[in-house]
């Protein structure tokens, strides 16, 4: 049932060294770069979206994700679901309005997976970048790279995929869209959307807490996912697979890997959620094929190379 | 544009150096403007398991043995201060600054439980 959450609102990455970043986030993929701040923090947005920021970059000495955040209906909201966080026994920090620049106060809470997020209610909203906000043209002539339409879901890694997914279900209201079962019934990964996309966020089971596996963005089509790899090879940009096509959510799509080595997936389509679907079932039996519709074959380092 | 992902040129110095790895006869070239890694990759041998190429995953780790590098941030989730003082390093951040004597030291890496326990490829129909 739905909560007020309305979709994934910002990611923040750590990098090893942040112009190198800035080559792939803004000049590859596409991204605006928007804002910095006085911790040396640079912030960017896809085109399309209306909010100021979806990406925060930050350097550290190890790469991987901080947080990802959820924007939520409005304050009313956000103070319910705190609420509800702190009864199902999360530990939950309060994050003051300002720490990321234009975005109003933070709820973030801990995971069994061992991952951060965030809701929040207030962002500034600059609209989206490089057309009017009335009478707006197709798209903005001046884009780089792939020219990423917005960050879409990030697929995390971590133990306990069942009682992260649980807390997103039960206090978030998201709902899961896509599965993968074993023989024994368990479910190695688990694909949850909190609106009508085929995934907002996904899990994946593993040992190791807190890993990313992949931040998304959206492309239009099939071509510019072509376009993408093109991109990819003419910048001599470290490539893990595709182009190809996925058996769960059956997105077409490319990986590849940021120059911290964080892997970064360019998309289109794919299949769609209403709360009345049953989640769309693959069995670990056709695991390959469930990753890699046409390759069908796993392959080791896509299931095991995370930050 | 161009990311120079893999990039770092040594100034005035175009000849490749050579790349060899203890216990073994096998070898390969090294330009130094590219990483060690991607260096492997390119002459078409698989003596360093390959991930990220980007010093994040941890999969190249390497001993270098003898030899001179250029090195870049690597990520310390692999390669702790007191260990790149050793010698050991992320083949994907490390350039050639003449011939290197390498040997392999992949980290444990918590894998995907389920990576593990699938049936054979060859079972699968294609
Ligand atoms: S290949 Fe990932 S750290 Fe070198
Ligand atoms: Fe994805």
């Amino acid at each position: 049932m739905k909560k007020g959450v309305m979709r994934p609102g910002h990611i923040q990455l750590r990098v090893l060294d942040m112009e190198e970043a800035l080559g792939h986030y803004r000049d590859l993929l596409g991204l605006i770069e928007v804002d910095r701040d006085d911790q040396g923090r640079v912030y960017l947005k896809g085109w399309t979206e209306v909010d100021k920021f979806s990406v925060v970059l930050r350097e550290a000495d190890q790469p991987g994700m901080d947080f990802v955040g959820y924007k939520v209906l409005n304050s009313e909201v956000l103070a319910q679901l705190e609420q509800a966080l702190k009864d199902y026994g999360q530990d939950v920090e309060q994050i003051p309005a300002g720490e990321l620049k234009g975005c109003g106060r933070r709820v973030r809470f801990d995971s069994p997976t061992g991952h951060m997020f965030e809701i929040y209610a207030e962002k500034e909203q600059t609209g989206k970048w490089g057309v009017e906000q009335v009478n707006p043209e197709a798209w903005p002539r001046d884009l780089t790279g792939m020219r990423a339409t917005r960050f879409d879901h990030c697929l995390l890694y971590g133990p306990n995929i069942e009682g992260t997914a649980k807390l997103f279900q039960d206090v978030l209201g998201f709902d899961i869209a896509e599965q993968v079962i074993d023989d024994e019934g368990k479910r190695p990964a688990l694909f949850l959307t909190v609106s009508q996309k085929a995934h907002d966020v996904a899990f994946i089971e593993c040992p190791e807490p807190g890993k990313l596996h992949h931040a998304s963005f959206l492309l239009e089509t099939w071509e510019d996912v072509l376009r993408a790899a093109d991109l990819i090879s003419m910048t001599d940009t470290s490539l893990d697979i595709g182009p190809t096509r996925h058996g769960l959510t059956h997105g077409k799509t490319i990986y590849f890997f940021d120059p911290s080595g964080n892997r970064s997936e360019v998309f289109c389509g794919g299949d769609y959620h209403y709360p009345d679907h049953e989640p769309v079932t693959w069995t670990t039996d056709q695991l390959g094929k469930a990753i890699f519709y046409h390759d069908r074959a796993l392959n080791d380092r896509f299931l095991t190379v995370l930050t | 544009m161009d990311n120079h992902n893999n990039r770092h040129p040594q100034p005035g110095m175009q000849t490749p150096h050579q790349v060899a790895l203890a216990d073994s006869d096998t070898c390969f070239k090294a330009e130094p403007e590219i990483s060690v890694l991607v260096a492997m990759e390119r002459a078409g041998q698989q003596l360093i398991p390959v991930g990220c190429r980007g010093g994040g995953c941890g999969k190249c780790r390497i001993r270098i043995l003898q030899g001179d590098y250029f090195s870049k941030r690597m990520s310390r989730a692999w390669v702790s201060p007191e260990q790149e003082a050793g010698g050991t390093v992320l083949a994907c951040r490390v350039y050639a600054r003449g011939d290197l004597l390498i040997k392999p030291d992949p980290p444990e890496i918590a894998v995907s439980c389920h990576a593990a326990d699938q049936p054979d490829q060859q079972n699968n129909k294609r």
